[in-house]
């Protein structure tokens, strides 16, 4: 049984031997055509002229396409069909596709893609959310607005009153393998598609609908990514559309991957957020009434941004219960590259903004920031026997108020009666000695004029499932073959994170064989159909499922077989370490699948799944949106230069609830990934677009990413385990985005050691640059 | 990249020979200029490699006791020849780039092209080093003449850059942390007869000499002399990466820094 057993990634040995294949990488067919795009030059206008003649005549050109040169669909929007593959008179964003380039190499496309001769008639553009509130340039018809209770009412009957604004920044996926495709004509029109993906299913949709077939017609196989984050979950339509396209007109193989640049320039990142707020709390710092006004920039088309800003808004609450909220949500539309999913998917904004709050809020009644975060707690989850949930590790029980109070509903009306925080945070602050630490690091800085530490300790309750229901499904197919091998599919797709390995663990835990007896294939629309994303978190929740209920299938089929014919029960044929027992006669798992073979048993299942209990109407605002919450928190020590603005995070200590681990290795991993990149994002990552709209930062050589030697110099990362009180795959806890969510410490961490500057407080943004860390020290002391 | 011809010549005179071309351009390590060529930003007929000239590498001490490094010597053995000699030098050396700018890129193609982000500069600067070309010796004082602009004529190959030895000296790097080109770069060299403040990163006009914290210095060489003094930001480059405010900022800090490690 490998279940919860910590075994290395499957393709562990091919990623470090550089022998794991991906798109670019898989042999093509003699004859294949490259592609490469024209890219818009403004932010806005209308196309005057387009000159292809030097296009058409460089060197190695084999076909020029426009969007007049489509034979149907020209469209590669996840959502509403605002998104043309190729622009059609209006350009929207400096790097929108104008036109492809067939040639016989990418070099020869790129070349040519360049000479393209373009006249536009410009208009204004909408850069920035000043200018998109003036011009009322927005998605939907206005603000999205979730509220409970009297949130303004509250606040002004309250003692203490804070308000401010937060402004944080995109960020660029930087996923190893840029964006490519190939695509391979088949037989009578049929298109394979092998696409850097995490959506075949949608890749299979619009390769549909631009050649005019049937989703039969269309097979996406995806064998993995390196790196997605969201950035590949719609961002690969146009490739896959544009080689489809081009392979149905050339009869050729086409293939087609973006440049480092072209990639950072074309496609969407995460949606920057600007967060105003206002809160009222007594003089415990519990909140009273809140409210927020969130303003994301979502780019020219609407591609997921409805759901990301409907995600920021459900984590405006984050592990805090509030009586009295309004949540207002502006999606602007603005002449920049369309903002798509990223890891959090929204969720990471919403959570700033209120953590933010918590840190203000701190800061104006004196008080341990992480004791408001725990007066403003959800209350802990009753455990079975009707108490609470028992700390795992030797932690102090949670406040008597919390034992009184009731079970406590988000602002969206979902019951929340799965809250470990108390418990979590108790033991995490004990493992850390966080409380000895910050009076160390107070006396620390009372003799130390020049460098300043902080200390934060900030918590994530993230919700689990695509808030659009019906995407909660998962399939999967699994063949037992004669010789006892076993090969699994499903509708995940594999990006580094190791969902193959964990559905694989499923798998050898319900026959009682190996791993190595188990075998993953790629992901496949032919064998899976009508997939969801691999995201959400939510690929070994809803694939893990799939696949179990396949392989039960399976072995009960096994069973009754071995079973009737020895005059057993078949539920007492048991699986078990690579054999199977039927009373006292025993064969290895080979064996027993040649005899159901020979026995005439179907040795091929497919399984199902979909999350229960769940329903959300996003316009109400109302409902269970997901089956569960997973939580963590983390505490980051960092040390500032006060001069220049400099940092460094001397330590960050974790403890993340991945339920009963599936793979605790994995789940680590995933966890340290997680919160780098999160404190990335607030630290390092800026994207800067100039006054003409051009994104100026499309290069490693301008936007920085943290590298493994960024992550804190001390990192300690544990798992709090317990099960999943839902009946999720194993009792497992999805590990996705949550420990994102995690890097919020860092932040927090600064500007605390910011606030040990002076009196006010920092109201320090993201990304908290050197820069930007020096303006907040010096706006503390008051000589901004 | 278009098209151009290549030589490698063995001798200076050679070079020098091969350079009377018009379009033809010298190539050191290459750290700029073959990024610039496949940008298609340069057109050159022909390239001139300075590499192969046995003359114009290394490093050695002369009878005046300045460090000579020859115009194609690699950051790399600056970093490690120069190291017991002129440690300030040695380490801003080892500091450029990444292995692979410090093993290609050379001093004396840093010096010619005077990116206004490049540390060679700095170090040339306040050291009041002589940059020696084919047909000539230039002050550094003389040299800098603003942004990727310097003294050299077409044609004038860096062959060797003295650097007198200070007393005391320190570079001190705020990087930028994607690049790692300088933010804001400050050398300070300590003489017999005074302190040198070279600032490199900052300005729009490229390195220059922070005269006023040189004057101090020389009075009092320690980080409490420059209490009080700042850099204007008018002049300083404001761009994605910082503002002239910022970058005007750091010089005063960078400055304090060096002065308190060479001290």
């Amino acid at each position: 049984m490998s279940v919860h057993r910590p075994t290395p990634h499957d393709s562990a040995r091919l990623h470090v031997t550089g022998a794991a294949r991906y798109v670019d990488d898989i042999p093509t067919p003699a004859g294949c055509l490259h592609l490469a795009f024209g890219q818009s030059t403004i932010a806005h206008g209308t196309i005057t002229a387009m000159d292809l003649t030097a296009v058409r005549a460089s060197e190695g050109v084999i076909a020029v396409l426009t969007a007049n040169d489509l034979p149907h669909a020209n469209d590669v929007s996840p959502s509403i069909h605002d998104e043309p593959l190729l622009a059609t008179g209006t350009v929207h964003y400096v790097g929108q596709p104008l036109f492809a380039v067939v040639a016989t190499s990418h070099t020869a496309a790129r070349k040519a893609a360049r000479l393209a001769e373009v006249t536009y008639d410009t208009k204004p553009a909408i850069l920035t959310i000043e200018e998109a509130m003036a011009a009322n340039s927005r998605f939907e018809e206005g603000p999205r607005v979730y509220t409970r209770g009297d949130a303004s009412g509250a606040i002004d009957a309250s003692a203490h009153v804070i308000d401010g604004v937060i402004d944080m920044g995109g960020q660029e996926h930087f996923y190893l393998e840029g964006q490519a495709a190939l695509a391979l004509p088949q037989d009578d029109g049929d298109m394979v598609v092998h696409s850097s993906t995490q959506h075949p299913s949608e890749i299979q949709h619009k390769v549909a609908d631009a050649l005019g077939l049937p989703m039969h017609g269309v097979k996406v196989e995806v064998r993995r990514m390196g790196g997605g984050f969201g950035g590949k979950e719609s961002q690969g339509n146009a490739l896959a559309v544009a080689c489809a396209v081009a392979a149905s007109l050339t009869g050729k193989p086409c293939k087609m991957r973006y440049d480092r640049d072209d990639d950072m320039v074309i496609t969407g990142k995460r949606h920057d957020f600007r967060i105003s707020y206002r809160a009222g709390f007594d003089h415990a710092g519990r909140v009273q009434g809140i409210e927020f006004v969130h303003y994301t920039r979502c780019g020219w088309a609407q591609d997921l941004s409805l759901p990301v800003a409907d995600r920021a808004m459900l984590h405006a609450d984050n592990a805090y219960f509030f009586e009295n909220i309004r949540i207002e949500s502006h999606r602007l539309r603005t002449n920049t590259q369309s903002a798509t999913a990223f890891r959090g998917f929204g969720g990471p904004q919403g959570i700033v903004g209120v953590e933010r709050v918590m840190d203000q809020i701190a800061h104006h009644l004196g008080l341990d920031p992480l004791e408001v975060r725990k007066v403003n707690y959800y209350a802990e989850m009753e455990s079975a026997d009707g108490g609470l949930s028992a700390p795992r590790a030797a932690a102090p029980l949670p406040p008597e108020s919390i034992l009184t109070k009731k079970k406590q509903v988000t602002p969206y009306g979902q019951e929340v009666t799965d809250f470990v925080l108390h418990g979590l945070t108790a033991d995490l602050a004990a493992r850390c000695d966080y409380e000895a630490r910050r009076v160390a690091v107070a006396e620390w800085n009372a003799g130390s004029p020049v460098l300043k530490r902080g200390m934060a300790i900030t918590p994530v309750k993230f919700g689990i499932s695509f808030t659009l229901s019906h995407l909660n499904q998962a399939g999967a197919l699994v063949h037992v073959y004669q010789d006892g091998s076993v090969a699994l599919n499903h509708g995940g797709t594999e990006m580094g994170q190791g969902l193959y390995q964990k559905v694989a663990q499923v798998a050898s835990g319900v026959f009682g064989i190996g791993l190595e007896q188990v075998r993953l294939t790629a992901t496949d629309t032919s064998k899976v159909p009508n997939t969801s994303a691999t995201a959400a978190s939510s690929g070994s929740d809803l694939n893990g499922m799939a696949v179990l209920a396949a392989c039960e299938a399976l072995r009960a089929r096994m069973a009754d077989h071995l079973a009737a014919v020895r005059q057993g029960e078949p539920a007492d044929v048991v699986f078990e370490g690579g054999l199977v027992r039927v009373g006292a006669d025993e064969m290895t798992f080979c064996a027993a699948a040649k005899e159901c073979y020979e026995g005439r048993v179907s040795l091929s299942a497919t399984g199902f799944y979909k999350t229960p209990d769940i329903s959300w109407d996003r316009i109400k605002g109302n409902g269970r949106p997901f089956y569960y919450f997973a939580y963590g928190a983390a505490c980051s020590e960092v040390v500032i230069d006060t001069l220049t603005g400099e940092y460094k995070v001397l330590r960050t200590d974790i403890l993340h609830d991945a339920g009963r681990s599936l793979n605790p290795a994995l789940d680590i991993g995933q966890i340290e990934g997680g919160f780098v990149q999160g404190a990335g994002w607030l630290t390092t990552e800026e994207l800067v677009w100039d006054d003409k709209g051009r994104l100026r930062t499309h290069a490693p050589s301008t936007y920085k990413i943290p590298a493994a030697s960024d992550r804190p110099k001390v990192f300690n990362v544990a798992l709090f385990e317990g099960d999943n009180p839902e009946a999720t795959i194993h009792r497992s806890k999805a590990v996705g985005e949550p420990p994102f969510c995690l890097g919020i410490s860092v932040l927090m961490a600064l500007s605390d050691a910011v606030a040990a500057c002076g009196a006010a407080y920092p109201a320090l943004d993201a990304p908290a640059t050197p820069e930007r860390v020096l303006k907040a020290v010096m706006r503390v002391r008051g000589d901004a | 990249m278009y098209a151009f011809d290549f030589e490698k010549p063995t001798t200076v005179a050679e070079a020098v020979a091969a350079l009377a071309d018009d379009e033809a351009q010298p190539l050191s390590g290459g750290q700029t200029l073959i990024p610039t060529l496949k940008q298609r930003l340069a057109m050159p007929s022909k390239l001139v490699s300075l590499t192969g000239i046995a003359e114009m590498q290394g490093v050695c001490t002369n009878d005046a006791g300045q460090l000579c490094i020859g115009g194609a010597t690699p950051h790399a053995v600056v970093a490690a020849e120069a190291a017991s000699k002129y440690p300030a030098l040695s380490a801003l050396a080892s500091n450029i780039g990444d292995p692979a700018v410090r093993n290609r890129g050379t001093i004396g193609g840093s010096v010619a092209n005077n990116d206004p982000a490049a540390c060679y500069p700095s170090a040339v600067l306040a050291s009041g080093a002589t940059v020696v070309t084919n047909n000539r010796e230039i002050a550094a004082d003389d040299y800098f003449q603003g942004l990727f602009s310097t003294a050299l004529e077409e044609g004038e190959i860096i062959t060797e850059v003295r650097f007198p030895v200070p007393q005391a000296a320190n570079y001190q790097k705020f990087v930028q942390p994607a690049s790692r080109f300088a933010l804001v770069g400050v050398f300070v060299a300590k003489f017999a007869d005074g302190v040198r403040v070279a600032v490199t990163g900052a300005s729009n006009d490229g390195v220059f000499r922070w005269t006023e914290a040189e004057k101090a210095l020389s009075a009092n060489f320690s980080p409490d002399a420059l209490n009080g003094l700042s850099v204007s930001a008018d002049g300083m480059i404001g761009d994605l990466h910082g503002t002239p405010e910022y970058r005007a900022h750091l010089i005063a800090v960078m400055t304090k820094r060096a002065v308190a490690a060479a001290s």
